[in-house]
């Protein structure tokens, strides 16, 4: 211990953490990077060019060689190998420069979108992960899921119709269900509907959604509407949305018959002393978390009030068929109720 | 045609599922409580329950409020702790006295009147004998005080409102509320703490619980640390004033233990369990008075002795453990002075010792008898008068003589501090590591819950070591 010195062992130690955070930092530390990258091999990028042509020719676009090189990342001499690739293999023919999908190729790409939408439909049934984080990670598993996991995956799950976005998810023989319905942004005033269907990309647009706490399932009612702006009312709050984010947004328009409860309001803004009868449980809770407030008594026409609030403010515990259940907020704001 | 038949059942249930559509479960839910609600009109007749209902109302109003919340929680899990501590003293001393005292040399006599080889008498008896006896002696009458109380208060109702009171310091670290329960219980015992965590239904934050329940300073710690503070830390402020530091350097490292149980929660949530609550309510049962002695009976059973069995089992090897490699030789030196040499250096950076470095290799099985295993092995290096021999551990009666043997041993108020912070941060004991893996059935959690208390302490102890130089 001649060469000890308190100052070298501490630079040694902090040299140590740096490079062992450089290496695993979450998301771009080295280790991942060199991870990730020997991981995307041929098979992933094939996927992917097929994904967007299914994508793009289901809106009536078709695409070029060059739009496929400009949309993807990867490098260009990969994709032009993986097109030709897949030219001899007949899931798309090249007419001119234009990339179409043959019927081979468009099966493909429905089963990948398929175990796309099985996948962000299990994460969000079945695990806690953040509703920002699933498309990124179904991305990820599509390309993995064999066609018999994503069968049994699907069986598991219920066989369900929609992914949790609202996007309809193609059955195994290759069904798909149509979404009925207007975009927000093209809603008249004073229109009624229910949210069907938010879309996932592009990234930035999706997560404001989600900061604003819109949830799928809901009524709404259009109450203004201009160039620069659009409000709705729903579940008893007010939202005010940019044209361009309301255009992410599907609304399957309700008959005007339809009686719509205009006193609706969230659980969340429920006040010490005051009674309401619950309405139900927004679609955004699911799988066991649904099943066990309704084993708890959150079901429609139950009085619910507030029993206890909490030093630090969040959770509250409401008192519904006799007992005391205590809620976080983030919760209790997916329980709609009206004030008695 | 079978086949044909089956497969056209299978398609029509999926049809028919599709037009049942999502609101089905709602709707059967809604049903049954409808129904219920029907049946209990007619059937059950309720007397007046008001009264009830406000003494459960005015004490819950006490016990979630802002101003007595947090005082009361505190106030309770000291009383609980205090209990058990100073009442445990007693059927320690008592058991001490006839396990060690009077049983082990009756052994020992036993054994040289039917003659049996020295190597025998030591592996069996100053070995594994003494180990178990340590064992049952030191963790015996806490478990038993601590339990029972524990469970008291979760009978009568409490602990779910503390639950509830904590919920929020807990959601902002990733974590489930009903992990403030299972924190507690690991004061008691890290392996009971870890058993406890099945009343958190999430899979992610009920690994999380496991991880982070080693961060509870559990019974078996508890004496080591008042040990060394009362001898290290009592000593530096002037003497009306050394029962209240030393006893305060005790509460700080708890409280600092569920400061890394936060920390680590928040960092784990954040990296490789990543996500949120999925499902988190709690529910709030009405006060009952507890069922006494079914109660006390239930946690002796189902928690005591089950845990004690435990302890027992894996402190018989590592008692014979202790015993061979002080008396095992390896050219002139013993395997446990060899071991002690060859760690002093990374002892030395982490502010310790090799000797408390190898005693808390061997004494993995139980905490309880690292504070012996360091007495035993100091003796065994320095070769100063005292001590029972070669791999026989023994406690000395006086705090002060302990305190001799261990600055003999070249102890410093540096060591002493690192020692209390290493009992903090270090590997849950062999019982808490077979209990996670008997709960979460993965090689890859028990690992990580096993280590990363290890790499934690040695940073900690390092990073405190050469400040520590570096000013004083």
């Amino acid at each position: 211990m001649n060469t000890y010195n308190p100052i070298t062992a501490l630079l040694i130690f902090f040299t140590i953490s740096v490079f062992l955070y450089l290496l695993f930092r979450p998301n771009k530390g080295w280790f991942w990077l060199i991870k990730a990258n020997s991981k995307s091999n041929g098979k992933i990028v094939v996927e992917d060019i097929l994904k967007l042509l299914y994508h793009n020719e289901n809106a009536d676009k078709h695409l070029n060689i060059n739009d496929i090189v400009r949309t993807l990342k990867n490098s260009d001499d990969l994709i032009l190998e993986s097109i030709n690739k897949m030219a001899t293999h007949e899931l798309v023919t090249i007419e001119s420069d234009m990339v179409k999908l043959t019927q081979s190729g468009s099966d493909y790409a429905l089963r990948i979108v398929r175990a796309h939408r099985l996948w962000e439909k299990f994460l969000a049934e079945k695990t806690g992960f953040d509703e920002v984080e699933w498309h990124e990670r179904a991305e990820r598993k599509e390309h993995e899921l064999t066609k018999d996991e994503t069968d049994l995956l699907a069986s598991k799950l219920g066989n369900p119709q929609f992914d949790p976005h609202g996007d309809p998810i193609p059955t195994n023989t290759g069904k798909i269900a149509k979404i009925k319905g207007n975009v927000l942004s093209e809603l008249n005033v004073d229109t009624i509907g229910r949210i069907i269907h938010i879309k996932d990309k592009p990234d930035i647009v999706y997560k404001q959604i989600l900061a604003e706490n819109i949830h799928i399932g809901s009524l709404i009612r259009v109450v203004e509407k201009n160039a620069s702006r659009i409000v709705f009312h729903s579940e008893g709050e007010s939202f005010v949305l940019a044209p361009i984010i309301a255009g992410n947004i599907t609304v399957s328009i309700l008959e005007k018959d339809v009686v719509v409860e205009e006193n609706l309001a969230r659980l969340s803004i429920l006040k010490a002393g005051e009674t309401a009868k619950i309405i139900g449980i927004s679609k955004e809770i699911r799988g066991d978390s649904r099943r066990r407030l309704l084993d708890l008594g959150f079901v429609k026409g139950a009085d619910v009030s507030i029993d206890l609030l909490n030093p630090l403010g969040d959770p509250k515990a409401f008192l519904i068929k006799g007992t005391s259940i205590a809620l976080r907020t983030n919760q209790a704001s997916k329980i709609l109720i009206k004030k008695v | 045609m079978k086949n044909k038949n089956i497969e056209h059942i299978i398609s029509l249930s999926n049809d028919l599922r599709w037009q049942i559509g999502d609101e089905f479960h709602d709707n059967l839910a809604e049903g049954i409580y409808a129904d219920a609600a029907e049946i209990v009109k007619d059937a059950v007749h309720k007397k007046d329950q008001i009264n009830k209902l406000r003494i459960d109302a005015r004490i819950d109003k006490i016990i979630t409020s802002k101003t007595w919340g947090f005082p009361l929680m505190f106030l309770i899990l000291a009383l609980v702790l205090w209990l058990t501590i100073i009442g445990a003293n007693y059927p320690s001393s008592m058991l001490a006295g006839l396990l060690l005292d009077t049983l082990h040399p009756a052994l020992k006599g036993l054994a040289s009147t039917i003659g049996m080889p020295w190597w025998l008498d030591g592996f069996l008896i100053d070995g594994v004998y003494l180990a178990v006896a340590w064992v049952i002696a030191v963790m015996l009458p806490p478990m038993a005080i601590f339990f029972p109380l524990f469970t008291l208060l979760e009978d009568f109702g409490y602990l779910p409102r503390v639950a509830f009171n904590l919920d929020h310091l807990f959601k902002l670290s990733g974590a489930h509320g009903k992990q403030a329960l299972t924190m507690s219980m690991g004061f008691g015992c890290n392996a009971a703490g870890v058993v406890a965590t099945r009343i958190i239904d999430s899979p992610r934050e009920r690994l999380i619980a496991i991880i982070t329940n080693n961060f509870s300073l559990c019974n078996g710690r508890w004496p080591t640390q008042i040990l060394i503070a009362t001898i290290f830390i009592g000593a530096v402020v002037p003497t009306a004033f050394s029962g209240i530091a030393s006893l305060g350097a005790v509460i700080g490292i708890a409280i600092l233990g569920i400061f890394f149980m936060f920390l680590v929660s928040w960092a784990l949530s954040k990296t490789v369990l990543k996500g949120e609550v999925s499902t988190f309510n709690l529910e709030l049962p009405p006060y009952r008075p507890p069922r006494f002695w079914k109660t006390i009976y239930t946690s002796l059973i189902d928690r005591t002795i089950i845990v004690l069995w435990r302890a027992i089992v894996f402190a018989a090897p590592a008692g014979a453990v202790i015993w061979l490699i002080s008396n095992v030789y390896l050219g002139d030196q013993s395997i446990a002075a060899w071991l002690i040499h060859s760690l002093d250096g990374f002892g030395f950076l982490l502010g310790l010792n090799g000797v408390i470095l190898v005693a808390y290799i061997v004494a993995i099985p139980a905490n309880e008898i690292v504070i012996p295993t360091i007495l035993m092995l100091t003796v065994l290096v320095t070769g100063i008068d005292g001590g029972a021999g070669a791999g026989v551990m023994f406690e000395l009666d006086s705090v002060s003589a302990t305190g001799d043997v261990l600055k003999a041993g070249g102890w410093t108020l540096l060591t002493a501090v690192n020692l209390m912070l290493f009992s903090l941060l270090h590997n849950p004991c062999s019982t808490t590591i077979y209990t996670i893996y008997k709960e979460t059935k993965s090689l890859k959690w028990t690992t990580v819950a096993s280590i990363l208390p290890v790499i934690m302490g040695f940073v900690v102890t390092f990073l405190v070591a050469q400040i520590w130089r570096l000013l004083i």
